[in-house]
């Protein structure tokens, strides 16, 4: 599959910036929690580490470049709650990733919600706060 | 046969009279029937705060109130076993009953009541630092906010109060030991705790605390901040907490809140927390007032690498 873009800086509703994660251990003021990010690509490394964790993803744009996009999560044990495991995403997955962006334009962003190609598996790492 | 009936009834009504008195006399402290102390409300406990001046007044007259408390045995432990978490459908705020449109339910003095404001006005800029960015622990009172895992280990001397979060554990010792002296105590994160157990509740005091925040968007508190806690069991799911904080520096009277954390049904194993080994993870403070990375990007080689 050639990664692309699929389209960036989508206005976010409200209730995005309110149901942005809890950070472990930093503020998340430096992304911008009223834009939404969404792309396509090939995960490149997968760091499970606390206290975030943060998936690596190539991504081609539309100019034929390939661009490495970062999305941060949480740490390990919240990810497994959301159940997302270490196996889950093996180098060269193809995965589409949504995220709030870095406001500095940089391709960082928080991880939203991801959808593996293979299966269709979702993966929102913000349901590991749920208490269940 | 008449007197060997009578004897039977005899024996039975006997049986029947005893195996409650055994059955308590066998029970762990917090199981079924157990003493579960006074019951107050929300307002009774804020007034209770009000009636001590102090964190140790407070502390002694609950002691008082319990005639010293009882000391645990290794076959009579209450059951605390489980892996439980703070709930966050009521949010991440010290106090989750604080409603959506007040800044805190907090008493704050002029000065405490300043820095909210300003942190709350920067907040709406997106000015945020959080003390902890550098892999601090969060420390009491902030460390009941976490959301992270959480173990509670009792043992008849010591329990201890585990938050996964930087491998954090809180130590109450319950072996009638009294405070550090004060000319001796330095403000540390989770400070300094004793405690006792009346039936299934631990109540316990901490000071020796060192100043942070309550949580983000929350007030300050400083070092001379201590608390008084009630800890036990509601059902076999919910742990509870009450809380008395005594701050003179930032607080005009008290605060009480409530705390509860519940037994997750299929809990991931706890790990351990080395929060540098992620170069990623690196923050800093930017001459703005707020979180920027320090640099973002993976190493091929590596696949973490230690934070410079």
């Amino acid at each position: 599959m050639k990664s692309t873009v699929v389209f960036a800086l989508i206005a976010a509703v409200a209730i995005l910036a309110s149901s942005a994660p809890a950070a472990a251990h930093h503020s998340s003021a430096m992304f911008d929690k009223t834009k939404v990010i969404t792309v396509e690509g090939v995960v490149k490394k997968w760091e499970l580490t606390n206290p975030h964790s943060w998936l690596w993803v190539d991504v081609v744009d539309k100019n034929g470049k390939t661009v490495q996009w970062g999305f941060e999560a949480e740490g390990p044990s919240t990810l497994a709650r959301a159940g997302i495991r270490p196996s889950d995403f093996k180098n060269g997955t193809k995965i589409k990733i949504t995220g709030n962006p870095l406001k500095n334009g940089n391709p960082q962003a928080i991880w939203i919600d991801a959808v593996r190609e293979s299966d269709g598996k979702k993966f929102d790492p913000r349901a590991g706060f749920a208490v269940k | 046969m008449r007197f060997e009936r009578a004897l039977l009834i005899t024996a039975l009504l006997a049986l029947s009279l005893l195996l409650p008195a055994c059955t308590a006399a066998t029970q762990a402290p917090g199981g079924p029937g157990a003493s579960v102390g006074p019951k107050r409300t929300r307002e009774q406990n804020i007034e209770l705060g009000r009636q001590h001046k102090t964190a140790a007044d407070l502390f002694k007259a609950l002691r008082d109130e319990a005639k010293g408390g009882q000391k645990l045995e290794w076959n009579r432990l209450p059951d605390w076993s489980g892996v439980y978490s703070r709930p966050l459908d009521r949010g991440f705020n010290f106090d989750i009953d604080q409603p959506k449109d007040v800044q805190t339910t907090a008493k704050l003095t002029p000065e405490y009541q300043a820095k909210l404001v300003k942190r709350l006005e920067d907040l709406k800029k997106d000015i945020e630092w959080d003390p902890i960015s550098t892999c601090a622990p969060p420390g009491v009172p902030r460390w009941l906010t976490e959301p992270f895992l959480r173990e509670f280990i009792v043992t008849p001397n010591q329990t201890w109060l585990i938050n996964e979060m930087v491998n954090d554990i809180r130590r109450v010792y319950t072996d009638g030991r009294d405070h550090i002296p004060e000319e001796d105590r330095v403000p540390i994160p989770n400070g300094d705790t004793i405690g006792f157990w009346d039936g299934p509740r631990l109540i316990m005091h901490t000071n020796q605390l060192k100043a942070g925040i309550y949580q983000r968007g929350n007030p300050d508190y400083t070092d001379q901040v201590e608390t008084v806690e009630i800890w036990q069991k509601t059902d076999d799911r919910t742990m509870g907490v009450d809380v008395w904080v005594y701050d003179p520096p930032a607080l005009v009277e008290p605060w009480y809140v409530y705390h509860t954390y519940l037994k997750l049904s299929d809990p991931p194993r706890i790990q351990y927390w080395d929060c540098g080994e992620n170069k990623n993870n690196s923050v800093f403070q930017n001459k703005e007032g707020t979180t920027e990375f320090r640099s973002l990007g993976y190493s091929e080689e590596k696949n973490t690498e230690k934070s410079k």
